[in-house]
């Protein structure tokens, strides 16, 4: 009973056909929810961004789609669908009224349609294996086969799928197949070939690496090339700039080419289309991708997500949902044009108050208006405070009102590293200029003042009282070895020949250093400067940082001991502890320097701190090979030897504990079974 | 004398005897006259009726009159089992079975038997599981027809597979009352059984665009499906079990995910009403259809034309059985096999049709004739009607730390007050508020077992002195409490939880990032533990309870090899809410109809629709049905993406504004299973709740106690809803400023008419 499908446009129609206004039926709960990210690149949800609007179904009383396969809004503001089914092109107004049918007789399987300004509809043909230009009128004007140029490929077929027209004439056609990536082509001497533009690149991962070498060639012959894979679809934008998706590779997902083919988005890939399946550029220098089971999502032009909505259709018929899409074009007011390939329909989808909140604001912030901007942006966080994208725009626009405290504020909120330290930059340039001159006296007054102790002291040593006191704390056996500690780490050989034979190895300045460590570790963690942070903002664990460091030097500092002892080292649990927590006291040292340093660094000059890390972290290893091998008095071979059986023997205790752990659970679960299977059948 | 005495003592006894035995055979006589109508009143009793004569009535041939009420005549049609209505005023008809002359002749003979059949059942084989559809025309039957007073009773019997049933149709007044009492229904056969049951599936049925109209269908607030020629456009219509799935027999299948994490589609909305609608606007005919009994297995179905045949049409389909899959290890990826329940359904099934012509003729007088039916059936009771703003508080939420979890308090009592001062400050006085993981260990630690409050928001005796001390400040503080939850990881043992009819237990996966998923109750334990929390929180005189759960979810359930059915829940749940309200005020998370009479107040009752693609219109029938009754409150307002909108719509229903506030920025709640939350802070909210609570509490001071007597969208697309006290309300929700009676509003607006 499968009749024709006709047209519908909800609300619209349906007014003209029943006696009754309808004048709200796209106004209802939505089938879907929509999802943003935060700066910490984390999913979220938020308020729906777009209603189902209206869905076409029919256009006039007549055209029905089959198995369309691309749409594209124009100037004029009609939409052009590639009806691949029926081998023509429909034109049509926004609200499905039809203007006319293009093609038919001529088109055999159209995949791909672009609407030049002028009206030149451009058709991407499979079948016939060429691109066909039909005027404004639906006469065919012009068309073009495979290039023959040789740099095309003589082998290559030209199975154009997708194509767009920049404002030059020249064509931008995705062939099926052609994996060197968009042909381009010029309107001159009938269908120059330009070169290839935008290709993708084959990726090879380690483990095809290690399978290239391992394998026969036979195997090898088997397993699947590597070709870079063939952009699914393309849009161009009002400067000329080219969008791809491509299917597979996910960094890839989504292009932004200039005209030198050179991808402008620094793409993450965890917020792209797992199967994209069409792109549009938007109005506010926006992109828009939609998934083929009919996720939309929405971008900035640098690639990050601002929105995704929709889903599959799961044939409860819920507006909204989507069964293959195939197409996606958007208006002049933001509205959405889904085209669905088995549904047959064009999905419209309309913004909320919410988004057009947001698009306001990116409109405003683009032309330069940042205090305008500000009021719709204010908005948008009243609803959605954790709107993150939102709080870097605030930010962005405060940097540019100059407004630099409250960049930072709202940079930091939004995560937004490079605002952030820009804003920085500037506060602390201004703090700087405000404080250079107090800066210069107050060192200068410090030095005189040193000058001044140091010659009074001269005179009547009114500074032996500390100097004493200073004597009688280094007869002390803790500060001797606190004292002792300093000298480790910078003779660590002769050093720890000292807690191996001289005394040194102790228990209370090695935990003392220790918990100084651990104290500094927790206040860096957690308080660093922004830029360093490795945390969010306002996490705090800190009783399970101090477990992990006590179960990791708990763990060397044993494993250390039965490997060196069957090794017949010489070193005992109190000298290896020793040694290990001497060999921190780099860090404990350098660490409130970093601090500092972290605080008053901008993105700039922050790989200061990232160098004082990496010394750190070079003294503590030196210090420790060297400790090991001196401690147990090991040759460089036994030490290595050691260290590896160490790192092995840590492994082996990893092991043992999580096989216990789930020996122990097992027996856990099988007695709650039977106690919970008792209870069943008694009854309780 | 003596002798004397005697003979008058045994002349008297013998009299006496004489006049027992004539009392009794009188009695018997009367008793056995009355069987008829017994059965048709529908009594339970079993003895065979006396056929009627025939020749007084001959049903073989056509349609005949069978009962008449001042406004209808019953007409019946034996061979088709088909009744036909005809208003005596208007003409109007409504038939139950697609006639001759309206047959298209375009569908096969399954089709066009079931649409020429009164009766409809859906069979199932027992040991196959293999299914089929049985209609009058198509299966071998006899029907034994008695006449009532108002009505018919007939005897259905389907030869070949020895199932009868008896149907009782009777008009009262303007009301066509359909019944199949349970004990009539007798299935011979031990393989074929009913699987689901139809009658009248066509009754007020219309051909393409023949006539004007709408269904109406009780999805979200309520939405109408034109009887417009669809051309096709719908392979199926609605069809959705009243009060929602039955999650003890359909597993709950997850859709599919966005990167396989993040589930993008909402569920639609549950039935709450079992309510079903016709009207033939042309004919001015229309009825309302309550699903009197047996509604808590069964689906409505709203079929648009194209949707296989070119008949719209709406009717009930009870579920006699249902079948379940059985898994057949314990291992969980145990291959099933599906089972048929062996109890069939135990109850009546009555639909009961309220007849609505001239101007009722429309969903509004739909909407009047179930709020009177409800009203005189004591379904529903008037509330107080006070307007108060709700403002819902987060309590505690917990988030895993080491092992364990650790509490994210979010509003502490202490500043739960503050937000009430601070409301204050800016005029909103008397503001309502569910205070939501108040409990010792936060939101998700269910089920409540005592009233103890949770420390991390100030403790119990801080929590008592807050609610009674707001209370004399006009803020009243319910707690909230999920009756059914039972959180998997705070609580291990599961002696008491829901299992499934396949024996295994019920587990709500919510995807969490603390807690994965949830058990139910089962009902006796709910109720108990219910009870007990109540009981607790009375000992410190705190009477406001929020209640969810219970209220809104209905499960076949099995315990300890015994089988427990919807009815069995539905009547238990009942019966704990009906015990527990007493002396407490109960306010109700989007109550089922059922429990509508125990709610003082309706929470996060839907504003819309689900958006099926077939539906033209969304008319907020609910709030017509209870505006004026009992208090509704709207989901919450902080997550609208289209605020305008959404106030308006309240505007509109009347129903009441709702917010879901913190003091504690709601970025904390990140690690919690709250981390859906994304905008609470009291902060962004104070003025909007101020302009909400001006504005609507307005409003509902002009409206006071009335109820809405007229809902019409004019011409224009304006909608004006009219107040029993005379009261009219315009709402513009285009984007261009509208005039109406002469009242003109402003786009995206509304307007107090004078």
């Amino acid at each position: 009973m499968k009749k024709l499908r006709r047209y519908l446009v909800m609300g619209l129609v349906a007014l003209l056909l029943v006696t009754v206004m309808l004048p709200f039926a796209s106004y209802a709960t939505t089938p879907y929810v929509t999802y943003t990210v935060n700066g910490y690149g984390q999913i979220r949800q938020t308020q729906t961004a777009y209603l189902a609007y209206a869905t076409i179904t029919k256009f006039g009383e007549e055209v029905s789609l089959s198995a369309p396969s691309d749409i594209c809004i124009a100037s004029d503001g009609h939409m052009y669908i590639a009806d691949t089914g029926n081998k023509r092109i429909v034109e049509g107004t926004l609200d499905g009224e039809l203007i006319k049918v293009v093609g038919e007789g001529v088109l055999q399987e159209p995949k791909g349609v672009y609407v030049l300004d002028n009206g030149d509809i451009y058709v991407a043909d499979r079948s016939a294996e060429k691109v066909f230009i039909f005027n404004q009128d639906g006469e065919l004007i012009n068309e073009y086969g495979k290039p023959d140029s040789p740099l095309y490929g003589d082998e290559m077929k030209f199975m154009p799928i997708k194509l767009v027209v920049n404002d030059a004439g020249i064509m931008f056609v995705i062939c099926e197949s052609n994996t060197n990536g968009i042909v381009e082509i010029s309107p001159t001497e009938g269908g120059m070939f330009l070169g290839y533009f935008g290709t993708n690149f084959a990726t090879t991962d380690i483990m095809t690496i290690i399978y290239r070498a391992i394998l026969t060639d036979a195997q090898r012959a088997r397993m699947i090339s590597n070709t870079p894979a063939t952009p699914t679809n393309l849009a161009i934008d009002s400067k000329g700039l080219i969008y791809t998706v491509t299917l597979g590779n996910k960094s890839d997902t989504l292009k932004r080419l200039n005209i030198a083919g050179t991808n402008m988005i620094k793409g993450q890939g965890d917020t792209y289309a797992d199967a994209p399946a069409a792109v549009v550029a938007g109005n506010h220098d926006n992109v828009y991708v939609a998934d083929q089971q009919g996720y939309i999502f929405e971008y900035n032009s640098d690639g990050e997500m601002l929105f995704t909505f929709g889903g599959p259709n799961d044939d409860s018929q819920r507006v909204g949902l989507s069964k293959m899409v195939s197409g996606i074009a958007i208006d002049t007011e933001d509205r959405i044009y889904v085209l669905d390939s088995d549904l047959a329909q064009v999905q419209i989808y309309e913004p909320t108050e919410f988004t057009e909140l947001m698009h306001h604001a990116l409109y405003l912030y683009s032309k330069g208006r940042y205090t305008e901007a500000k009021e719709p942006l204010a908005q948008v966080l009243q609803m959605n405070s954790m709107f993150d994208y939102a709080n870097k725009a605030m930010g962005r626009s405060y940097f540019q009102e100059e407004n630099f405290n409250q960049a930072m504020y709202y940079a930091r909120l939004a995560k937004d590293y490079d605002g952030y330290s820009d804003a920085f930059w500037e506060l602390r340039n201004v703090w700087l200029k405000d404080n250079v001159m107090t800066a210069i006296i107050l060192c200068v007054l410090l030095y005189v003042a040193y000058k001044v102790i140091h010659a009074i002291d001269q005179r009547n040593h009114f500074l032996n009282p500390i100097r004493r006191t200073y004597r009688r704390m280094k007869k002390n056996t803790f500060f001797n070895n606190l004292a002792y500690a300093g000298y480790y780490i910078r003779k660590p050989a002769d050093g720890a020949y000292g807690i191996s034979a001289e005394g040194h190895a102790n228990w209370l300045a090695s935990t003392f250093i220790l918990v100084v460590f651990t104290i500094e570790y927790i206040v860096n963690k957690y308080t660093c400067g922004f830029l360093m942070k490795t945390v969010m903002e306002g996490r705090y664990e800190i009783a399970s940082d101090i477990g992990i460091i006590v179960v990791v030097m708990v763990a060397l500092t044993v494993c250390t001991y039965l490997v060196s002892t069957i090794n017949e080292g010489e070193g005992t649990v109190k000298k290896i502890y020793t040694f290990f927590c001497y060999s921190l006291l780099p860090y404990v040292i350098l660490t409130p320097v970093q601090y500092a340093l972290s605080h008053i660094l901008s993105q700039n000059e922050i790989f200061l701190t990232n160098m004082l890390q990496i010394v750190i972290y070079a003294w503590i290893v030196v210090i420790a090979i060297v400790g090991l091998k001196e401690v147990n008095n090991f040759t460089a071979k036994e030490t290595v030897k050691v260290i590896f059986l160490t790192a092995f023997t840590a492994l082996i205790l990893a092991l043992l504990i999580f096989i216990i752990y789930v020996l122990w659970a097992q027996l856990f679960d099988f007695i709650v079974a039977i106690v919970g299977e008792g209870v069943y059948r008694l009854g309780f | 004398m003596v002798s004397k005495k005697h003979k008058r003592v045994k002349i008297l006894a013998v009299i006496l005897v004489i006049v027992l035995i004539a009392a009794i055979i009188s009695g018997v006589f009367i008793y056995l006259g009355s069987q008829p109508e017994r059965i048709v009143s529908g009594n339970h009793v079993h003895s065979q009726p006396k056929p009627a004569t025939k020749g007084v009535v001959d049903a073989k041939n056509d349609y005949v009159q069978v009962a008449e009420s001042d406004n209808y005549i019953l007409y019946y049609y034996e061979p088709r089992f088909s009744i036909k209505l005809e208003n005596k005023q208007t003409g109007a008809i409504l038939e139950s079975t697609v006639s001759d002359e309206k047959n298209d002749g375009k569908s096969n003979a399954d089709w066009t038997g079931a649409m020429q059949s009164g009766i409809t059942l859906g069979l199932i084989e027992k040991t196959t599981k293999t299914s089929d559809k049985l209609n009058l025309n198509t299966a071998k039957n006899t029907i034994t027809t008695w006449y009532t007073d108002n009505g018919i009773y007939a005897e259905v019997t389907f030869t070949d597979y020895g199932i009868t049933l008896g149907v009782e149709v009777s008009l009262e007044g303007d009301q066509l009352v359909v019944r199949v009492p349970d004990e009539s229904i007798q299935e011979e056969n031990e393989n074929v059984w009913i699987y689901t049951l139809c009658v009248f599936q066509y009754f007020g049925y219309t051909y393409l665009d023949e006539q004007d109209g709408y269904m109406l269908i009780p999805d979200g607030n309520g939405a109408l499906i034109y009887l417009d020629d669809k051309e096709g456009r719908y392979a199926s219509g609605f069809t959705t079990q009243i009060y929602g799935t039955d999650v003890g027999i359909t597993d709950l299948v997850p859709g599919s995910t966005l990167w396989d994490d993040y589930d993008t589609v909402v569920d639609s909305n549950t039935v709450l009403a079992p309510v079903f609608g016709m009207a033939h606007t042309e004919d001015q005919q229309a009825y309302l259809a309550v699903v009197e009994s047996g509604d808590e297995r069964c689906t409505i179905e709203a079929q648009p034309n194209g949707a296989r045949v070119d008949y719209n049409r709406c009717f009930a389909r009870f579920l006699e059985r249902d079948v379940y899959s059985q898994p057949l290890s314990n291992s969980a990826t145990a291959s099933t096999t599906p089972t048929v329940e062996l109890e069939r359904l135990r109850s009546d099934l009555t639909v009961r049709y309220l007849l609505l012509s001239g101007d009722e003729a429309d969903y509004m007088g739909m909407a009047k004739a179930y709020r009177n039916y409800l009203l005189d059936n004591g379904l529903i009771s008037r509330q107080n009607l006070s307007y108060n703003t709700r403002v819902d508080v987060l309590g505690s939420e917990r988030e895993a730390f080491l092992m364990g979890t650790t509490a994210v308090p979010m509003t502490t009592v202490e500043q739960l007050r503050d937000i009430y001062a601070s409301l204050r400050r800016e005029g909103v006085t008397n503001v309502l508020s569910v205070y939501r993981g108040w409990q010792d260990g936060g939101l998700y630690d269910t089920p409540i077992a005592k009233y103890k409050a949770d420390s991390s928001i100030g403790g119990t005796s801080d929590l008592t002195k807050a609610i009674l001390e707001e209370a004399e400040q006009g803020n009243t503080i319910y707690l909230y409490n999920d009756a059914l939850s039972v959180n998997t990881k705070t609580n291990s043992s599961t002696y008491n939880v829901m299992k499934k009819l396949n024996k295994r237990t019920f587990e709500k996966d919510v995807h969490g990032q603390v807690y994965d998923s949830f058990y139910y109750l089962m009902p006796k334990n709910a109720g108990e533990g219910l009870a007990e929390l109540i009981a607790s929180m009375k000992q410190d005189n705190i009477k406001n309870m929020a209640l969810d759960g219970i209220t809104n979810n209905l499960f076949s359930y099995s315990f300890k090899g015994n089988y427990y059915s919807r009815t069995e829940t539905m009547d238990m749940f009942v019966d704990s809410v009906e015990e527990t309200s007493n002396g407490m005020n109960m306010i109700l998370e989007t109550p089922n109809q059922y429990l509508w009479k125990y709610a003082s107040a309706m929470l996060d009752m839907p504003l819309d629709s689900s958006d099926y693609l077939y539906v033209d219109e969304e008319v907020p029938f609910l709030s017509l049905v209870l505006k004026g009754i009992v208090p509704t409150y709207s989901d919450y307002v902080n997550f609208e993406a289209n605020k305008t909108e959404n106030f308006l719509k309240m505007v509109e229903s009347g129903m009441y504004p709702s917010f879901y506030v913190t003091a504690e920025d709601s970025s904390k709640l990140i690690y919690t299973n709250s981390n859906n939350l994304y905008s609470l802070e009291i902060e962004n909210y104070r003025a909007t709740i101020a302009q909400y609570d001006r504005e609507l509490r307005a409003l509902a001071e002009l409206v006071g106690t009335s109820t809405i007597s007229d809902h019409e969208i004019l011409d224009n697309g304006l909608v004006k809803v009219t107040y029993e006290n005379g009261v009219r309300i315009y709402v513009n929700y285009t984007n261009s400023s509208l005039t109406g009676d002469g009242v003109t509003v402003d786009a995206m607006s509304y307007k107090v008419g004078e």
